[in-house]
């Protein structure tokens, strides 16, 4: 199994957009990790949901990665967005549906996932 | 208290500009601030935020912060 540090990477880098929040995308868990998810399903993003709440080791890694030290956490194409408020801004001004246009081509889909990742167990 | 705390913290980090910080909820863990700053002109969204992140790093890591919500303007 790979690391989570690896996994977090992996779907940073590999999901066009991808957002850590807590809960999952049908039920988040926080008013902010809602949020996110709304603004960018306004924005008609594929959507692929990690859940940090299941280890605390996610959140973790994923600030170790990121540098950021909030959730949800937002990134199109591997690029670190924000967090719900700068998500909700540049929705709201058009920007966030014209950035995940020109990263994902005009041709993209609409959807939502929530990827869960391999906990690995805690060593003895 | 803590908004007096994250108060201090951004008043130190942006001397002189426009700060607000507000207890959303009362129970003085969450907290919306608005910062509005000419070192904030010519950055991008993202890095005004990370600003006002770096400046609250110690109450956002010891958990005195459980809600931050973050608004940032330029004076441009």
């Amino acid at each position: 199994m790979s690391t989570l540090h690896e996994q977090i990477k992996h779907v940073i880098d590999t999901e066009p957009v991808a957002v850590f929040i807590k809960g999952t995308a049908e039920a988040p868990a926080c008013g902010n990790s809602m949020r996110a998810l709304q603004a960018l399903w306004q924005a008609g993003a594929p959507i692929t949901a990690v859940d940090v709440l299941p280890d605390p080791r996610i959140r973790e890694e994923l600030t170790a990665l990121s540098d950021w030290p909030t959730i949800p956490q937002v990134f199109v194409k591997g690029e670190l967005i924000g967090g719900a408020d700068i998500t909700e801004e540049l929705f709201a001004s058009g920007e966030l549906k014209a950035k995940i246009d020109d990263a994902l081509g005009a041709g993209h889909g609409q959807s939502v996932r929530t990827m869960p990742l391999e906990i690995p167990a805690i060593p003895a | 208290m803590a908004a007096d705390v994250i108060r201090v913290l951004l008043d130190d980090a942006f001397r002189g500009d426009e700060i607000s910080v507000e207890d959303r909820t009362g129970g003085g863990d969450h907290f919306q601030v608005t910062v509005v700053s000419a070192s904030f002109n010519e950055l991008t969204l993202i890095q005004q935020h990370r600003l006002v992140n770096a400046a609250l790093a110690a109450p956002l890591a010891d958990g005195t912060i459980h809600e931050l919500r973050i608004r940032t303007k330029g004076t441009a």
